[in-house]
């Protein structure tokens, strides 16, 4: 079963009619994900490969029922797509788009969390958005909202996966899958500095979920997010965490290709990071294929 | 993208900030020109795009034309970390004694979600080591990113970090700092050192200010502020091809298919004994003419010894990778051995063609591990010789 999508998500897609969208509509159609209608403003009425496309997430969500959106619009517009998708009140939102104004994403992020609380405070379900700049998430054997390839995870698991960077959750996805461990849900937060869900957002979701036995955090260079995470499963955790940092090598001021893996002064340092999680007791991985001997050593105590 | 000083203060200028007067000179006689028309001391500054100016002797303080004119001839041209000096901002020069100096800055904070407005009494000095020295005195306070920072709010922050002065023009300035950094898409501004003079009026003597590169499209004006020859040659090439690139200081050129996995290359080529000469993310779905740019690139880079491909084909294909690779050794570009891991989509068709090609200065390797391991090797090795 797993956490945030399943079998049961009904997925819109933002964008589907640009390339991004469509080769990966196609993609997480064929992953068995029930994908059921495009956005595109401009080209609503019309039929795009079968799915019906609408002008608005509103109209769209109204006549399918849909309770997921996935965005692949270009940066310019996409923090709008996201506040057009809460607004809708589409309980969960995943930005792929990379390269979206930082102040952008500080609006937008603010705005769908004040409407998140508002739609609590009335009884609703909430709304989480997660990205931008992330590869979206997947529950093994359910259902693909992202873009990750399909046949890393031909092998449903156990094993819940958060990461920063798409390539590394890939990575960890086929070893895990090689491994026979397999994943429960993949989720991937996303490489910049201001994203919409955190490590420690999704930590408490796993460690709620009857299908998930363990977690692996894939965290990098930059920010303090791992430093939240560690703090957070030292207090509330029962389940086995195991992490990996990537770019532990990489010098201090340069931007590491995601614009938030960029240590500035003592903040986002490997050092810091390894040490929260030495305080957490959570057992570090110094390679990837190692992460699978710890999640074994992790699930054998 | 970083603003030089003068292009900082243009901006804040613009948002209604009182800023120190000052000019752009290129030579010792516009610094001269620009002296005299000041008709009193002035600074003749170092505009380059890295911190501790002052400390290398960027910063000269000329109490007379004369010699600002000999500081103009002693910074210009001279070298700091690495960059020549093209540039120097001339600007009055204010009594720092008879005032007092402090800091406010925003800075982009992932741990708030939004801006986080800094302000202390230690004005003058690097903000990192106040942090480092005495933590405590440094105000933080979040902005808002939708209604920006509120005077009343700015007001608040200078009472706790402890200014003294005109509070309403104090808090004034930082509302207009806090508009330039939303309107302008700031990753980091600083106003340092804010001066505040006899009379309670604050001016800003000194700025940083870094604009968020996701935004540039809609700073177009800004754009031709760039500029190209305080970047390395090979940054601005990899920008034409839209790949992530950054120039490091090692001798294994280091590229793959996504910004966490080259992240991981470069700490697997640490683990391996040898340093990595570049970060190089040739981004998802490369077609083989892409490839081939890479390797291009990496070639060029005379402090590449060997090259260490690390691809995990999704939608990127191994055979297209290959294709790039082997292109690039038919046409002489590739004179360097590429030691490679691509797992993935179209993996055996690759191993195919290298077979085909059976050249020993292309290998594929089954982990990133092993190919690593041997990109060091070899690279380690045309080192010592």
């Amino acid at each position: 079963m797993g956490i945030l999508v399943d079998k049961n998500s009904k997925v819109i897609v933002q964008g589907m009619t640009g390339r991004e969208g469509a080769s990966h509509s196609r993609a997480m159609k064929e992953f068995g994900t029930q994908v059921v209608a495009g956005v595109t403003p401009g080209k609503g009425g019309t039929d795009f490969e079968g799915w019906p496309v609408y002008n608005s997430v509103a109209e769209a969500k109204e006549k399918h029922g849909a309770n997921v959106s996935i965005i692949f619009v270009p940066p310019a517009g996409a923090a709008d797509a996201v506040l057009e998708a809460a607004h809708a009140g589409m309980p969960l939102i995943v930005l792929i788009t990379e390269g979206v104004p930082t102040v952008d994403m500080m609006r937008a992020v603010q705005e769908v969390n004040q409407l998140d609380a508002q739609n609590r405070a009335q009884g609703g379900q909430g709304i989480r958005l997660i990205g931008g700049n992330c590869p979206g998430l997947v529950t093994n054997g359910e259902a693909k909202v992202g873009i990750m390839p399909n046949k890393i995870y031909t092998n449903p698991g156990r094993i819940g996966l958060i990461s920063r960077s798409g390539t590394l959750t890939y990575e960890a996805a086929k070893l895990l899958n090689d491994a026979g461990l397999g994943t429960s849900t993949t989720v991937g937060i996303g490489g910049d500095p201001v994203i919409g869900t955190t490590f420690a957002d999704v930590l408490p979701l796993f460690e709620a979920d009857p299908d998930t036995d363990a977690v692996i955090v894939i965290g990098e260079i930059g920010g303090a997010d791992e430093e939240a995470a560690a703090a957070y499963i030292a207090e509330n955790m029962k389940k086995p965490v195991v992490a990996f940092i990537s770019g532990r090598s990489a010098p201090k001021g340069k931007r590491m290709g995601h614009a938030g893996a960029i240590i500035m002064g003592d903040v986002g340092t490997p050092e810091s990071k390894l040490a929260a999680f030495a305080a957490a007791n959570v057992p570090v991985a110094d390679t990837m294929p190692e992460i699978i001997d710890l999640v074994k050593q992790a699930l054998n105590k | 993208m970083k603003l030089h000083e003068y292009q900082g203060k243009e901006i804040l200028r613009q948002f209604g900030v009182n800023v120190q007067d000052g000019k752009v000179a290129r030579t010792p006689d516009e610094v001269r020109q620009i002296a005299r028309e000041y008709g009193q001391p002035v600074v003749v500054k170092a505009q380059v795009h890295v911190g501790g100016r002052g400390k290398a002797g960027g910063v000269k303080f000329s109490p007379t034309e004369d010699k600002a004119f000999e500081n103009g001839e002693k910074i210009l041209g001279m070298d700091i970390k690495g960059l020549t000096v093209n540039k120097v901002l001339v600007t009055k020069a204010v009594d720092i004694d008879a005032g007092t100096e402090y800091y406010v800055g925003m800075i982009v904070d992932r741990n708030v979600q939004s801006f986080t407005l800094m302000a202390s009494a230690e004005g003058g000095m690097e903000i990192e080591e106040v942090a480092a020295a005495t933590p405590e005195k440094i105000i933080k306070h979040r902005v808002d990113p939708v209604t920006g920072l509120r005077p009343y709010e700015a007001r608040e922050v200078a009472i706790r970090a402890g200014f003294k002065g005109n509070l309403n023009k104090i808090a004034d300035m930082m509302v207009k700092m806090s508009e330039a950094a939303l309107k302008r898409d700031a990753v980091l501004v600083e106003i340092n050192p804010l001066f505040v003079g006899p009379d309670g009026v604050p001016l800003a003597l000194d700025t940083k200010f870094e604009i968020d590169d996701n935004a540039m499209y809609r700073h177009q004006d800004l754009a031709d502020w760039r500029e190209l020859e305080a970047e390395h040659p090979l940054e601005i090439e990899a920008s034409k091809y839209g790949f992530a690139y950054v120039k490091l200081d090692g001798n294994v050129g280091v590229l793959g298919n996504g910004a966490g996995i080259v992240m991981t290359s470069l700490d697997v080529v640490n683990r391996a004994g040898a340093k990595p000469a570049n970060f190089l993310d040739i981004g998802g779905g490369a077609k083989a003419e892409v490839v081939y740019n890479a390797v291009k690139l990496v070639s060029k880079d005379s402090d590449v010894k060997a090259i260490f491909i690390n691809i995990f084909g999704g939608i990127t294909r191994a055979d297209e990778v290959a294709k790039g690779v082997i292109q690039a050794l038919k046409d002489g570009i590739l004179t360097k051995p590429v030691r490679m891991r691509i797992a993935g989509t179209a993996e055996d068709e690759a191993k195919a063609l290298l077979a085909e090609v059976n050249s020993p200065l292309i290998q594929m390797y089954p982990t990133m591990f092993e190919a690593a391991d041997e990109a060091a090797k070899e690279a380690n090795a045309a080192e010592a010789k």
